[in-house]
């Protein structure tokens, strides 16, 4: 463990500068150079049978020392791209200019021995899908042993050495070093990690892997600590023990970190600073409180109003209409013109100035900024993609939409259609009236956990309980939420309702009458239950076009082809898919279109219940507030009950009626959402709800417990 | 499922292959045409043998009884460690056998080594500059290795390296010096497979999370490379090599006879030629069981490169 950095040199709070002579997007160069990272004018392109796609166009910021500063913007905006080539580790087919200066080097000219150099002392990343990032076939302890070896020694990296040669090979010092590795994970929150380093990667559960690959990334006691989408995957108690170590690592260690996610709530979580991007480009930059309180940026405030915590749980979703630009396009002008309302000629043409928006609030890059606006952020008039103004002006077409093939197809009808609907959702003291479509009574699901013929011979019958005695009654016409830690056997019940299990014991009723599993259930009950998977992609035959895989069930049932193709067509038109989509293959679209193509494979056998397994966990907010409001348009017109799995807390308090809390197999907490989640009664309940990170700026501005200890007066945070 | 089970369920299974591959042969030997009595003692004698010249050959080596009772007791001796006597020479099979089978795994040992001393470097470069000269040059490689048969490739090394050049001996078994061609000779086919599977295995790896995550720590590219890709993609090549063996053993009878090394392959050829039957029927039961017990050993190796295997799977 090396002591915090103790370059406390005077203040490196960069106050970015609008600088009219610069003509491009390079104009919030940071003034001090004192920083630790320091990006500019970064572009990066990829060659593309066509034009090249410019995947990075034009960012630039900065991170002083200590910082913690979040990168966010939807899927594709660049964000990953960025992080990789502050790492080095851009593609080798890419083509990258503009500066990165990390710790007085610059990036994108430096030479393999100094990359090694950086990469072993001064940044370090923790990359998405952390389950992927950690090489399977070696244990954790020797994979952030090499970490901190390469740390030590940059320069003299010996293969036989690092591949155990005896001989050439100091064991004594691995062993030291795996002894070291395991203090580590002690750090990262890892319980008896004497024993987790000799485990390998796949023998962890997910949350234990993220914890890991934060460790491995610490092991070189980086300066700075790039993390793109760390949360993403685990559920929101572990996130809440993440983001906690991600702080304390930051007062403790004075390590700066990057954040890169599409989740705002952690950005009010944890970041001092926010950069906004859209479109490879840089569109407003300041102090995270401010930028979630009061942001500038048409498509920052447009994200905000995505969030489902921001609107009543019975109105629709506002939505961002269009989709991001392709960025193969050659284009002038702001990238977001042609989704924001407020553009004008000048937003589309040459460039759009990036505004100091003054006392170290930050920049934006738009027209539209003026301080004299009124000081309600939200539901301001002139917003493209307030729900209040879709439904007051239901002719109102969206703005020109990007034409582009992988773009997400704007519903204009669907919203124009649905956006006069009332949500029949009744009040929750009516929900007993209702009929229960599905019954649960003492539903218990076993698996054995050894399975090999000798421990049979012997009577070795361990098993574990992945759900136990679970009462419970799912009504027509209702969202039944289901909410959990991973593991704690919320995909399993829902194999159970769809009969893709079969229960060890207890019983499972359709409107009344028992029914097993997949294989001993009539036709009928089969048509009746509908499931989209978690992560569609992986989900759907990626060999079938999107007609075939909407019509395979109804194949299944018999349908005759002209009926199929009727009703394909009337299911793809209803989940709003062009028609011309039916001939793509998954690839070609994009992930809310591949979510809204399993959607219409669930309703196409026109069923009673869907079981949603984390249907929005994979989307960014925009999309997910579509298919949010998709599937509340289809839960009205066609009465569907639908079962929500979901670890999103508040997406789940914005659309469910009733939820259930799900901890270790057992069922804790039944009751109507509004209930649950105001006074939970059950304790379990109650850490799972404090968990969420708040998006209230208010709470998070400044009432942080960094600045004041001895530790982190020595660094050089920027105050604010 | 642990190893001591693992193992007396793959013993189990390899017993019964053994006993197939047995049946198999000795049916195959016996429904060839003409009494083998007669064509041996014709060989032995040089001229055509006496009635009870016949008689009396068949009466020593069992020949009177049904081919079913000469299998059985054929098995029995076995199983008691008994492969059998030559026909011609009365040395027991085993002997035979044990001189001449350390010439051949010398031969298909150094013939690997050759293999994957070619195959690794050029599979991973090929990998790593895909789509460059040094890639195309590799694959053309290996398209020629694949596609020249052994015993090609055997008399051309000894027309340029031994009579040409001089430089190295043309035949026999013993000094290093004779092992040098017919190991490049066997080698060169199996290098040419395991270079394209290692190259496409290694493309595939290239592509992980975990290369970058590598990478990111500071690694030199070359410990990047050959510790952590390498050590996934060999894990699909290992498999091939398994199957290879069998190749490899099937390469090394036309080898020998090239290059006239004694090995089991030349003894193999020699007995079939005479139907020395009870050598051909210990050859094949012990390439046979070298063979079974390498692809135990190849099983085992999987769960050394790939901790996520388990042995033997859920079926049992």
């Amino acid at each position: 463990m090396q002591q915090p950095r103790k370059t406390a040199s005077e203040s490196t709070h960069s106050t970015p500068a609008f600088d009219t002579d610069d003509s491009n997007h390079t104009a919030c160069t940071a003034e001090s150079t004192t920083d630790l990272l320091t990006v500019e004018g970064l572009r990066v392109q990829f060659p593309s049978p066509d034009e090249p796609v410019r995947a990075v166009d034009g960012v630039s910021f900065g991170i002083a020392d200590g910082e913690i500063v979040g990168l966010v913007g939807e899927s594709g905006c660049g964000k990953s791209v960025t992080a990789r080539s502050i790492i080095g580790l851009d593609p080798p087919e890419a083509a990258v200019r503009g500066s990165i200066e990390l710790d007085g080097t610059d990036v994108t000219a430096a030479s393999e021995r100094q990359l090694r150099r950086l990469r072993g002392d001064t940044v370090s990343m923790v990359f998405q899908n952390s389950m992927e990032t950690l090489n399977p076939v070696l244990d954790i302890g020797e994979q952030i042993a090499e970490s901190t070896k390469v740390h030590d020694h940059p320069d003299s990296q010996r293969l036989l050495d690092y591949l155990h040669a005896p001989l050439f090979s100091s064991r004594a010092d691995w062993h030291e070093r795996r002894e070291h590795a395991a203090e580590l994970l002690d750090q990262v929150g890892i319980a008896s990690p004497e024993e987790r380093v000799d485990d390998y990667p796949h023998e962890l559960s997910g949350g234990q892997i993220q914890r890991v690959a934060i460790a491995l990334a610490l092991a070189s006691d980086p300066d700075l600590l790039i993390a793109d989408e760390p949360t993403t995957a685990v559920d929101a108690t572990t996130q809440a023990q993440l983001l906690d170590r991600f702080r304390h690592l930051n007062d403790t260690r004075g390590m700066a970190l990057l954040l890169i996610t599409h989740d705002l709530s952690v950005v009010a979580e944890l970041c001092d600073r926010v950069v906004v991007m859209y479109a490879g480009q840089v569109v407003e930059t300041g102090p995270a409180g401010r930028v979630l309180r009061d942001p500038s940026h048409p498509y920052t405030r447009a994200l905000l109003n995505c969030l489902p915590q921001r609107v009543d749980r019975n109105e629709r979703l506002p939505t961002i209409e269009g989709a991001v630009p392709d960025p193969t396009d050659d284009r002038s002008g702001c990238p977001f013109a042609p989704r924001c309302e407020r553009a004008t000629d000048d937003c589309r043409h040459g460039d759009v100035p990036t505004i100091d928006l003054g006392d170290g609030r930050g920049t934006a890059t738009c027209y539209d900024v003026d301080d004299s606006r009124p000081a309600a952020p939200y539901n301001r008039p002139g917003i493209t993609v307030t729900a209040g103004e879709d439904e007051s002006d239901p002719t109102r077409e969206p703005t020109t939409a990007a034409e582009t093939p992988a773009a997400e197809t704007p519903s204009s009808e669907s919203t124009a259609r649905s956006s006069t609907r009332e949500k029949t959702r009744p009040e929750s003291t009516a929900d007993g009236d209702r009929q229960p479509l599905v019954e649960l009574e003492g539903v218990t699901k076993r698996y054995a956990t050894a399975n090999g013929l000798i421990d049979r011979l012997f009577g070795a019958t361990a098993t574990r309980r992945a759900v136990a005695d679970v009462d419970l009654e799912i009504r027509a016409g209702e969202t039944l939420g289901l909410v959990g830690e991973t593991g704690c056997g919320k995909t399993t019940l829902a194999e159970l309702v769809t009969g893709l299990e079969t229960p060890t014991a207890g019983e499972i009723r359709f409107g009344g009458d028992p029914v097993g599993g997949v294989e001993s259930r009539s036709a009928e009950t089969l048509a009746d239950v509908g499931v989209v998977f978690q992560n569609p992609r992986s989900s759907l035959n990626p060999r079938l076009t999107v007609e075939q895989l909407v019509a395979e069930p109804l194949r299944s049932r018999g349908w005759s082809t002209g009926r199929r193709r009727e009703r394909v067509r009337t299911v793809l038109d209803r989940v709003g898919l062009s028609e011309h989509r039916a001939r793509s293959y998954p690839h070609e679209l994009s992930g809310g279109q591949v979510q809204r193509v399993a959607i219409a494979r669930a309703i196409a056998p026109d069923p009673t219940l869907i079981v949603l397994d984390e249907p929005v966990s994979a989307l960014d907010v925009s999309v997910q507030a579509r298919i949010l409001n998709l599937l509340s348009e289809l839960q009205a017109e066609f009465g569907l009950t639908y079962l929500l799995i979901s670890h999103d807390l508040a997406v789940v308090e914005h659309v469910v009626d009733r939820v259930a809390v799900m901890s270790r197999g057992e069922l804790v907490e039944i009751g109507p959402v509004d209930r649950v989640f105001d006074q939970p009664t059950h304790p379990y309940t109650k850490t799972l709800l404090a968990s969420i990170p708040s998006l209230s700026p208010e709470e998070t501005t400044g009432v942080r417990p960094s600045a004041s200890d001895g530790v982190s007066s020595s660094l050089d945070r920027p105050t604010r | 499922m642990d190893d001591a089970t693992y193992l007396l369920h793959r013993l189990g299974t390899s017993i019964i292959v053994l006993l197939g591959v047995s049946v198999v042969t000795y049916g195959l030997l016996f429904l060839t045409p003409g009494d083998p009595a007669e064509v041996i003692l014709t060989q032995q004698l040089d001229r055509q043998p006496s009635a009870s010249e016949v008689e009396s050959f068949r009466a020593t080596h069992g020949m009177d009884d049904p081919v079913p009772v000469q299998y059985v007791s054929w098995v029995t001796d076995v199983l008691r460690g008994d492969l059998g006597t030559s026909y011609y020479s009365d040395t027991a099979v085993s002997t035979l056998i044990v001189d001449a089978l350390p010439l051949t795994i010398e031969l298909a040992v150094a013939s690997l080594l050759v293999a994957l001393a070619i195959a690794i470097p050029t599979g991973v470069l090929s990998a790593v500059h895909r789509g460059s000269a040094i890639d195309y040059a590799s694959q053309l490689g290996a398209l020629v290795g694949v596609s020249m048969p052994n015993f090609w490739l055997g008399y051309l090394l000894i027309l340029v390296f031994a009579l040409t050049l001089g430089s190295l001996p043309v035949a026999g078994a013993g000094s290093y010096g004779q092992l040098v061609l017919p190991a490049i000779t066997l080698g060169t086919g199996m290098a040419a497979v395991l270079t394209r599977l290692i190259r496409s295995s290694m493309l595939e790896v290239l592509d992980e999370a975990y290369v970058d995550t590598a990478r990111s720590k500071g690694l030199r590219e070359r410990i990047v490379l050959y510790k952590h890709a390498l050590r996934n993609a060999l894990v699909p090549v290992v498999t091939i090599l398994g199957v290879q063996l069998g190749s490899l053993l099937n390469g090394a009878v036309v080898v020998e006879i090239v290059f006239q090394r004694p090995g089991l392959g030349m003894l193999l050829v020699d007995a079939v030629f005479e139907r020395n039957y009870p050598v051909v029927q210990g050859i094949t039961l012990v390439t046979a069981g070298i063979f079974v017990g390498t692809n135990v050993l190849v099983d085992l190796s999987y769960r050394y490169l790939d901790p996520r295997v388990e042995l033997g799977g859920e079926t049992v």
